[in-house]
C-alpha cells in the first residue's frame, strides 16, 4: 500500500463519517432542551425581543435548513461564533489546541514510558509476582473516575503536602505569561529564556500530567502485556527458540514484533483519552480546548460545541493517519500490501 | 550407531480447574524409540496422539502447563534432560534442527530471509557475518531455491509455502545438524512440491549421514521415504518396526485399521490418517491398553497393563492379543 492510496482511503472513509458526526451533534445540541436565546436575551426580555434574537442567530429556520447553512459555512472556513465569548469559535479553539495537546502529549508520553515497560516485564514474568502486582495496580487505574483522580491529586499534593501549586491554570497567577510561540508556556518560557515562567509552568504541569499518565497507563499496561504474550506464543518465537538463538535475541524478536501493535494501540488510545483530558482540564482550570468544549456543553453554546466536536473528529483523523504512517515505516508487510 | 535414544518419556499437562483441583492430562505415557545416523524414522498417528509433543519434549521446548515428568532422552551420548539450559540452547538449531509445520508463520516477519539464516549460524559458531552470508547463499541454492542471492533480501511474506519450507530446511542445514526433526514438513503443500522437499530430505540422509525423524499423518510418506516407522496412539508408541515389516504384517489392531483404511491410496501421497472413533480422554485414560474403547478384539485382559512384545525381526507391538488379532483380522 502506498502512502497516497492510504491517505485517500482514510479521507474517503472520513468525510461521510465527519458529516454524520456533525449532523448528530447538531441535532443533539438543538434538541437538548437548552434554549440559548432565552439565556442570551436575558430574563427581562419581551417575547418580541426574543424573536429578534432568534432571527439574528438564524434559529427561526427549520432544522435541516440550519444544518445545510452550517455545512456551507464550514466549507468556507466559518464554524460559527461562540455566544458566550462572542468570538469566532475557530479562533477560540485554535488558540486552545496547543494547550490541550501539551497536557495530552506529556501525559501519554509519561503513561507510555511507565506503561510499556511494565506491560512488557509483566509479560516476560508471566504469572510471577510482578505480573500479578502490575495487573492489580492497573486494574485500580481503570476503576478510578477521572474527575476524582484529579481532585485526589490536588488534595494530597497541594492541600495536604503543599508540594504542588494550586490547580489554577498553566502558570502562577503572579507571573505574566511568555510571548506566544508554540502555545506551550513551558516551551515558550524556555525559548524566551525566562526561567521563572518555565519553572512555574512546569510546576503547574506536573499534577495534571500525572493524572493523564495514570489514566493512560492502565490500558497501556494491559494491552502491552497481552500483545507481548501473544507474540511470545507465536510460531516464529517458538521457532526462534527451536533454532537455539540466545535468549537475548529471542527477546529482541519479541520486542520488535510487539512494537507496531503497541504503537497502534497507544495511537488509538490517544483519541479516546480526549474526554478524560477534558475533565482533568476542568479540575485544574487548564483552559484548553477540552475545558472549552466541556464549558460549551454545560452552557448550551451550540456553535462552540459543534466546533469542539469537529476538532475531536479532525484530531482523531490526524492521529489515525500518523499511526498508519508509523505502521508503514515499521512493517515491511504493510508496505507491501 | 544409535544417535537418539528416547526411553519411557512421560509428559503431562498439569493445571488446576476452577475448584482449584489439580488436573493432569497424561499426554505422553512412556514413549520409547531409537534413531541412528543415516536413518529415517516415520512417526505416524492421528491428531492429538502426541507426535509434536514428543518432538518438543525432546527439544526441551515445552510451554507450561506441559512438563516432562519422567523418562530419559539420550542424544549423542548426553542425557538431554540433565543439560543446563545454555547447553541445551546451543544444541538446538545446531546439532538438532527442527523443520516445523506452518513455515510461513514460523519465520520472523520483520527480518529478511538472509538475516535469519545468518543469525542461526552466527549464534552457534564464530563465523563472521560475511562467511555466514556466503554459506547461506550456497545452502539456499542447494535446497533448490532459484536466484538465492536475491532471495536473501526477501521478506517472509513474499515467499510461497513451498519456498518458506525450503528456507526452513536451509536454516536447519546452516549448522550441519546430526538430527533433523521434521514435524509435518509437507502439510498444505501441493504434491509436486511435497515430493521435492522429501527427496531433498532423503538426499541429506544419504549424503550427509544425518538422522531424520518425520512426523506425519500420511502413511504414503512413511511408505516412500522412511526405513522405520512408529505408530503412536494416545501418548504411546503402539507398534514399531521396519516399514516393510509393519506394512506387510501389522500386529496392532490400530495399525491394521490405519493401513486397511488406505491400501489403494498409499501411492498418491495424499491420504490422511484417520483411525476412526473418538480420541481417548487424556485426563482419564484406560488402565490397560489405551485403544480398548475402539478395539473389536477387546476383552477383560486388555484392562491389565500391556507391554511391548516382539512380533517379528526388530518389529514390536503393544497388544495382549497379538496372535488372535493376526488370525482373526479377516474373519
Ligand atoms: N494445555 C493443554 N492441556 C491439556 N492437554 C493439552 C494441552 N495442549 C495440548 N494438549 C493435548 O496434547 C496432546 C498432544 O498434542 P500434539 O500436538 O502432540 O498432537 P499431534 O500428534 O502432534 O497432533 P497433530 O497431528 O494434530 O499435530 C493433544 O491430545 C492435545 O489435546
Ligand atoms: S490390548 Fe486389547 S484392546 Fe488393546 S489393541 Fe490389543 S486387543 Fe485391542
Ligand atoms: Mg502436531
Amino acid at each position: 500500500m502506498t502512502l497516497r492510496t492510504m491517505l485517500l482511503r482514510r479521507l474517503v472513509i472520513s468525510v461521510p463519517l465527519l458529516i454524520g458526526i456533525l449532523f448528530f451533534t447538531f441535532m443533539l445540541v438543538r434538541l437538548g432542551g437548552q434554549d440559548p436565546v432565552g439565556l442570551l436575551a436575558g430574563p427581562t426580555a419581551t417575547a418580541e425581543e426574543i424573536d429578534i434574537v432568534r432571527a439574528e442567530l438564524g434559529l427561526d429556520k427549520p432544522l435541516f435548513t440550519q444544518f445545510w447553512i452550517y455545512l456551507g459555512n464550514i466549507v468556507q472556513g466559518d464554524i460559527g461564533k461562540s455566544w458566550i465569548s462572542n468570538r469566532s469559535v475557530l479562533l477560540d479553539i485554535l488558540e486552545r489546541i496547543p494547550i490541550t495537546l501539551e497536557l495530552l502529549f506529556w501525559g501519554v508520553a509519561l503513561g507510555s514510558v511507565i506503561g510499556v515497560p511494565v506491560g512488557l516485564r509483566a509479560a516476560f514474568r508471566h504469572d510471577k509476582w510482578f505480573d500479578q502486582i502490575s495487573r492489580g495496580i492497573s486494574l485500580l487505574g481503570f476503576s478510578i473516575p477521572t474527575y476524582f483522580l484529579g481532585l485526589v491529586l490536588l488534595f494530597v499534593f497541594f492541600f495536604l503536602l503543599g508540594w504542588s501549586p494550586p490547580g489554577m491554570g498553566r502558570v502562577s497567577l503572579l507571573i505574566s505569561p511568555p510571548p506566544t510561540i508554540t502555545g506551550s508556556y513551558l516551551i515558550d518560557g524556555l525559548l524566551a529564556g525566562d526561567w521563572s515562567v518555565a519553572r512555574s509552568a512546569l510546576a503547574q504541569l506536573i499534577l495534571p500530567v500525572i493524572a493523564v499518565a495514570i489514566i493512560s497507563a492502565a490500558p497501556i499496561v494491559k494491552h502491552t502485556r497481552a500483545i507481548a504474550l501473544e507474540v511470545m506464543s507465536s510460531d516464529f518465537v517458538r521457532f526462534a527458540r527451536a533454532s537455539g538463538l540466545p535468549p537475548k535475541k529471542v527477546s529482541r524478536i519479541v520486542l520488535r514484533n510487539s512494537s507496531t501493535p503497541v504503537a497502534t494501540f497507544i495511537g488509538t488510545e490517544i483519541t479516546g483519552l480526549i474526554g478524560s483530558v477534558s475533565l482533568i482540564e476542568y479540575v485544574f482550570a487548564w483552559g484548553g480546548a477540552g475545558q472549552y468544549g466541556l464549558n460549551a456543553i454545560i452552557r448550551g453554546d451550540f456553535s462552540a460545541v459543534q466546533g469542539y466536536v469537529l476538532f475531536l473528529a479532525i484530531f482523531s483523523l490526524v492521529v489515525f493517519i500518523l499511526v498508519d504512517l508509523l505502521v508503514l515505516v515499521l512493517e515491511p508487510r504493510a508496505a507491501a500490501e | 550407531m544409535t544417535l537418539l535414544r528416547v526411553k519411557d518419556l512421560h509428559t503431562h499437562f498439569i493445571s488446576r480447574n476452577l475448584d482449584n483441583e489439580i488436573r493432569i492430562a497424561t499426554a505422553l505415557n512412556g514413549v520409547s524409540f531409537e534413531l541412528s545416523r543415516g536413518e529415517v524414522l516415520g512417526l505416524v498417528g492421528e491428531t492429538g496422539a502426541g507426535k509434536s509433543l514428543t518432538a518438543y519434549s525432546i527439544m526441551n521446548l515445552l510451554k507450561p502447563p506441559a512438563r516432562v515428568v519422567g523418562g530419559t532422552v539420550e542424544f549423542d551420548g548426553r542425557n538431554l534432560r540433565d543439560l543446563q539450559s545454555d547447553d541445551m540452547n546451543s544444541l538446538r538449531g545446531s546439532e538438532i534442527a527442527m523443520v516445523v509445520q506452518n513455515p510461513r508463520s514460523s519465520l520472523d516477519p520483520l527480518t529478511r530471509i538472509g538475516e535469519q539464516l545468518v543469525r542461526v549460524h552466527t549464534a552457534h559458531s564464530d563465523a563472521t557475518a560475511a562467511t555466514a552470508r556466503a554459506r547461506a547463499v550456497e545452502i539456499l541454492g542447494s535446497v533448490g531455491i532459484p536466484a538465492p542471492e536475491e532471495r536473501m533480501q526477501a521478506w517472509p511474506h513474499e515467499l510461497s509455502g513451498g519456498m518458506a519450507q525450503r528456507v526452513l530446511i536451509a536454516m536447519a542445514l546452516m549448522n550441519e545438524p546430526k538430527l533433523i526433526i521434521a514435524d509435518e514438513p509437507t502439510t498444505g503443500l501441493d504434491v509436486t512440491v511435497q515430493a521435492q522437499i522429501l527427496d531433498l530430505l532423503r538426499e541429506l540422509v544419504e549424503t550427509r549421514n544425518v538422522a531424520v525423524m518425520i512426523i506425519t499423518h500420511d502413511l504414503g510418506i512413511v511408505a516412500h521415504y522412511c526405513q522405520r516407522m512408529a505408530v503412536m496412539f494416545a501418548g504411546r508408541i503402539v507398534e514399531t518396526g521396519n516399514v516393510n515389516s509393519v506394512f506387510d504384517n501389522p500386529a496392532h489392531p490400530y495399525t491394521r485399521t490405519l493401513i486397511d483404511a488406505t491400501p489403494e491410496r498409499l501411492r498418491d501421497l495424499k491420504h490422511k490418517v484417520h483411525g476412526g472413533g473418538a480420541p481417548p480422554n487424556l485426563y482419564n485414560l484406560p488402565t490397560g491398553c489405551h485403544y480398548v474403547e475402539r478395539c473389536r478384539f477387546a476383552d477383560d485382559v486388555c484392562n491389565d497393563p500391556v507391554a511391548m512384545e516382539e512380533v517379528g525381526a526388530a518389529h514390536f507391538a503393544m497388544c495382549s492379543h497379538i496372535s488372535a488379532v493376526r488370525d482373526g483380522w479377516l474373519s
